[in-house]
């Protein structure tokens, strides 16, 4: 084989491992700067896994979903991130309901829930299980950055590390989904933040603040 | 020939540590657009120290005299299970890592007897201090260290070494992701560099090993120093043999060796750069943040060992 092929089945191997190491980087960050940086370098091995898997495949198709993964999720969201950040002009932390080292352990817990959940499908259907089990541990711990972080914007990156499991998923188990559909995810995923960042503003403007778990009373 | 070449390497760890703190300060001091001193600094305070009196405080046994000689004892002792130009230590297949690791926990304890020896409050704070980091580093230090030779099956680091470099390196497997992520943060810990511990100032409430080394003064201080920045330089050593050893010489030509030493000066240097990148960026961690830190490590760690039985490799 190929030196290159070499590396392209090992990227496709082991991403799934660097994935773990963000899910786990997401649980400890403290910042929402720090949270949108591991979010880019999260879609960035996303980006190369499926860049990967268009080498392996011969396929001209998944090499401009790789580009437009790239462009968008590595490049476009976390910028719009900052740029919320430094309009908002709100406090840096994430506002957990969890210490760093409780998330830990609770994403761990997740990592080895989705082993479990994916063990015996995925030997049936004969993906490779750490990418299975990769994207189910992100799914998961999406859900959780939701529920546990009260500041706003972790609701949008929680949805967003989920939209990346689910990705991921429907690339391990059918080497990707036709072009149109991801165009139309990506799609619906700006539209996401667009919306997300409005209602940011709106929250801000009508609570002085961004704590979702403070989102008690009716304001007139 | 391997014993001496064991024998060399051994030297080489023990000499070249202060020369890699005076590499570290030189690339910190760039990092922040200073000048900085000379890398060969730390040798002239190292030999300033040696030829000054030992001062030993009135209230001071003979713990206090004692303990830095066993320090320096003890972590030269560990360094003879480092592989670094061949793939076998001074005494690899003699000792397993469980060894390695107790024998950096008693220089540590030994430095903290002597810090509260000493009688002064900043000794006994840092100690305590101490206690508190090197408690919570051994765990997941321990635990790298499993998951690795479960993956090699092999107790000994040299063991693990050899098993390491029969490998490709596309092949590392997920345990020797966690694992090295691991050691990397328990070696900023156990070395006493910047989230845990600021090494660049005395003058701070929150110091640690600077606060147990006050009252030290002359050949004792030199000694604790000396040993410092070997620890420093064991441990780096430590990551590179575990996880990219690659490079070693497997037979022993005057052109492998010197492939080896190449390519461990080049791999060392990456470090370096790394730990004096860390050091200029990133800000101290409030001692009660330190738990959650290697809180991070121990996590990482169990997550190493559990993948072990998952990983097939």
């Amino acid at each position: 084989m190929e030196f290159a092929d070499v590396a392209a089945v090992k990227v496709v191997s082991t991403s799934a491992v660097f994935l773990m190491m963000t899910i786990v980087l997401l649980a400890v960050s403290r910042r929402i700067s720090t949270s949108i940086l591991v979010f880019g370098l999260q879609s960035a091995i996303i980006t190369a896994q499926v860049a990967g898997t268009a080498y392996l495949e011969r396929s001209a198709e998944a090499w401009v979903v790789a580009g437009l993964i790239f462009v968008v999720k590595v490049l476009g969201i976390p910028y719009a991130f900052f740029w919320l950040v430094a309009k908002l002009k709100s406090r840096r932390d994430v506002q957990a309901a969890t210490t760093p080292a409780q998330s830990v352990f609770i994403v761990v817990v997740m990592i080895f829930v989705s082993y479990a959940a994916v063990r015996s499908y995925a030997f049936g259907i004969r993906v490779p299980e750490d990418a299975l089990a990769a994207s189910v541990a992100l799914i998961l711990t999406g859900a959780f950055l939701m529920v546990s972080r009260g500041k706003a914007l972790m609701q949008m990156l929680g949805l967003l590390v989920l939209e990346n499991g689910i990705f991921l998923a429907a690339l391990t188990t059918t080497f990707g989904m036709p072009l149109i559909i991801e165009m139309g995810i990506l799609f619906d995923v700006l539209i996401g933040l667009l919306l997300m960042g409005i209602f940011a503003f709106r929250i801000r403007d009508t609570f002085e603040h961004l704590d979702v778990s403070r989102l008690r009373r009716l304001r007139g | 020939m391997t014993v001496l070449i064991g024998v060399v390497q051994a030297l080489f760890l023990v000499l070249a540590a202060p020369l890699l703190k005076g590499i570290v300060g030189r690339l910190k001091a760039r990092f922040q657009k200073r000048q900085g001193a000379s890398i060969w600094r730390p040798y002239s305070d190292l030999l300033k120290l040696f030829r000054k009196d030992d001062l030993v405080p009135p209230t001071a046994s003979w713990v206090f005299r004692a303990a830095p000689r066993i320090v320096f004892a003890v972590i030269v002792s560990a360094v003879a299970f480092i592989p670094v130009i061949q793939s076998s230590a001074l005494v690899g297949h003699k000792g397993d890592f469980i060894l390695f690791v107790y024998l950096l926990a008693i220089g540590r304890f030994f430095l903290m007897l002597g810090a509260m020896d000493g009688g002064s409050a900043f000794g006994g704070m840092g100690a305590s201090r101490d206690a508190l980091v090197s408690t919570l580093a051994e765990g997941p230090l321990l635990l790298a260290f499993v998951a690795v030779s479960i993956v090699a099956h092999s107790p000994t680091i040299s063991g693990i070494v050899q098993w390491t470099l029969g490998q490709n390196f596309f092949d590392i497997s997920a345990v020797h992701i966690l694992a090295f992520t691991t050691l990397g943060i328990v070696a900023l810990a156990e070395a006493g560099r910047m989230p845990v511990d600021n090494p660049a100032t005395h003058l701070e409430l929150t110091m640690i090993h600077e606060g147990m080394v006050l009252e030290f003064s002359g050949p004792s201080l030199a000694l604790i120093e000396w040993a410092n920045a070997i620890r420093l330089n064991v441990l780096l050593a430590l990551l590179i043999a575990l996880f990219a050893p690659w490079g070693m010489a497997a037979e022993i030509t005057w052109g492998g060796l010197g492939l080896a030493l190449g390519a461990y000066l080049v791999k060392l240097l990456v470090l370096a750069v790394f730990v004096a990148v860390i050091e200029s960026s990133v800000a101290k961690l409030r001692m009660y943040l330190v738990p959650d830190f290697l809180g991070v490590a121990t996590a990482l760690s169990i997550l190493a060992v559990i993948f072990t039985m998952i990983a097939k490799r």
